[in-house]
């Protein structure tokens, strides 16, 4: 039983979390419905004046565009990568697996300012650098590991028997790929690609260093207009984040339910 | 049209044929033979996409050997340890690097101190839709990005904010609240507090609820719970958790550049200043090779004495 003291304690911290966690969000997404031409809370009158402006600004668009371009591209080069490697981990028996799991896991043990300077360098010496693609790239390496993660916790579930009955009833490897494994992998599959679209959408320092004027990306962008002037117009782009940050955590809720998030390994 | 089966012209379906062809192609493009290989041949792709990064570290560990020539503006020819000479001398670069452990220590401290009642009362309720809100308000900011959420922040605790305008309310003058350390920290602890619940979460989970109650029917209040169960039984999520906020605050550059103002730079902006304003790739290289070996050897350190399993690497204690 939770004694009372406790109770309000832990209430009181846990509803400033709440608030430093969810005032500033709904703050912005007010701020972008405000009449008025100054940032504002409450909004000086309701409208949809500052959408308009977005919806006309042409560098902010073009950067939305290739927002969308690099996340994809990143989509295309994680998902079958991390599908494969996932399996293979959990699938197959492999000499110095502790070491591998030490070695993907690099991604997330160097910092992420090292990763991307260390990117900048190569992709420069392989004079790649200015286009939109290596982005990409950059960002599905950065990510690598939840992708990985989460293919390989489906495939740990799935039975080993199941291959060898697809075998034995005369299915080929690759049919046997294409009909058991790859539709039993395929919710960590769903869970990862989702992953690696939103942060690759909402990635910035490692955009920042391998953008420039005209690659840039939405986050990158927004970065550069509030260090020159805060003005409705990026509340308003703000809230696009917003807006795929709910659609995310919606479709994850549907695909794999926010709970498993709770479950001990 | 069905035909019967003694039909000359009898086919497979197409799907099938393609199969077949798609199955053949694999057997002379990788022979059943070389099965114990499958592995590592579904790896290879993976392996690769990180090799990028090993490059990119041994690129940056050569270019930190190279001082800059102020001369042509190029690095220069010889190997020398100057460049790494120049941090360790400067009263500026230790400076920036205190702040950062500094900054990072206390984010720490202050996220663990909130993370837990909030992962606890999560994991403990009864209530399966307050659980839900409380999942989906960690998981929003997760997912919005850190450029918004502190963008987010400079409009509530600006001079005209929302944060301001309260303390109006109460007759309090409006107070700078930006630019300074506190903010980064504030916008660090805010920034890592979603990955800090989601690594206690499952910690805690793991306790049985019956181990509480028996501490308290022994006579425990519930600081003791916390104290002598709670807190050793869920030690690997905790450090887990510390580790991780601990090296992301440490290296991070968003909430030092956005909040700070550019008075409260963490070693990762001074690495970008270097690389951008100055344009002393050297030196940039030298000091993010030193923050990589920085988190490397914190990590090693808290790994070493608590064991790898705070990671959730399997195997290993």
């Amino acid at each position: 039983m939770i004694s009372r003291s406790q109770r309000v304690i832990f209430w009181c911290l846990v509803w400033f979390c709440i608030v430093i966690l969810s005032v500033p969000t709904i703050i912005v997404v007010g701020a972008s419905l405000t009449g008025g031409n100054i940032i504002a809370f409450p909004p000086d009158g309701l409208s949809l004046k500052w959408y308009r402006q977005i919806a006309l600004a042409r560098d902010l668009q073009q950067a939305f565009v290739r927002s969308i371009i690099v996340s994809l591209i990143c989509l295309a080069v994680s998902l079958p990568v991390g599908t494969l490697a996932g399996i293979a981990l959990t699938r197959f028996r492999l000499r110095f697996a502790n070491a591998i799991q030490i070695y993907l896991l690099l991604p997330f043990t160097i910092p992420l300012i090292g990763s991307g300077i260390g990117m900048m360098l190569v992709f420069g010496s392989w004079h790649i650098l200015g286009n939109i693609w290596p982005v990409g790239v950059a960002l599905s390496v950065i990510n690598l590991p939840f992708i990985i993660w989460s293919v390989s916790s489906s495939a740990a579930a799935l039975d080993n028997d199941l291959e060898l009955a697809a075998a034995s009833c005369g299915a080929g490897r690759f049919e046997t790929f294409l009909h058991v494994t790859l539709p039993g992998v395929m919710p960590g599959v769903i869970t990862g690609g989702l992953l690696m679209f939103v942060l690759a959408m909402t990635e910035f320092l490692v955009s920042l260093l391998l953008t420039d004027a005209r690659t840039v990306t939405l986050p990158v962008q927004i970065y550069n207009n509030i260090r020159s002037i805060i003005t409705p117009d990026l509340a308003a782009v703000s809230s696009v984040f917003v807006l795929i940050a709910l659609l995310a955590v919606w479709l994850l809720d549907r695909l794999v339910g926010l709970e498993i998030f709770l479950k001990s390994k | 049209m069905p035909r019967d089966s003694e039909d000359r012209s009898f086919r497979y379906p197409l799907k099938w044929r393609i199969m077949d062809g798609l199955n053949a192609a694999l057997d002379l493009l990788w022979p059943r033979r070389l099965g114990r290989y499958t592995g590592w041949a579904l790896l290879t792709p993976a392996l690769l996409l990180v090799g990028i990064l090993v490059l990119g570290l041994f690129q940056i560990a050569e270019n930190s050997l190279h001082t800059l020539d102020t001369s042509t503006f190029l690095p220069g020819e010889e190997y020398t340890l100057a460049n790494y000479l120049i941090v360790a001398e400067s009263p500026t670069y230790w400076r920036i690097i205190w702040r950062s452990l500094l900054g990072a220590g206390l984010t720490v401290f202050f996220t663990l101190l909130l993370a837990l009642p909030y992962s606890y009362m999560m994991v403990r309720t009864n209530k399966a839709a307050l659980r839900k809100t409380l999942l989906i308000v960690l998981f929003l900011p997760f997912f919005i990005g850190q450029v918004v959420r502190a963008y987010g922040i400079l409009i509530v605790m600006g001079s005209s904010g929302a944060v301001n305008d309260a303390l109006g309310l109460v007759g309090i003058e409006p107070i700078r609240l930006l630019f300074n350390f506190p903010a980064v920290v504030f916008g660090l602890v805010q920034y890592m507090l979603p990955f800090a619940v989601l690594m206690l979460a499952p910690a805690l989970t793991a306790i049985p609820r019956e181990t509480e109650t028996a501490a308290s029917s022994l006579g425990a209040n519930w600081l003791k719970v916390f104290r002598h169960v709670i807190l050793p039984m869920a030690k690997p999520g905790l450090v887990g958790a510390a580790l991780v906020v601990g090296t992301l605050s440490l290296t991070d550059f968003a909430m030092p550049a956005m909040l700070g103002g550019g008075s409260q730079d963490f070693i990762a902006n001074a690495i970008y200043d270097q690389f951008f304003r100055t344009a002393d790739q050297g030196l940039g290289s030298a000091l993010a090779l030193l923050l990589v070996a920085l988190g490397s050897v914190i990590a090693g350190v808290v790994i070493a004495f608590f064991g790898a399993g705070t990671l959730g690497m399997r195997g290993r204690k």
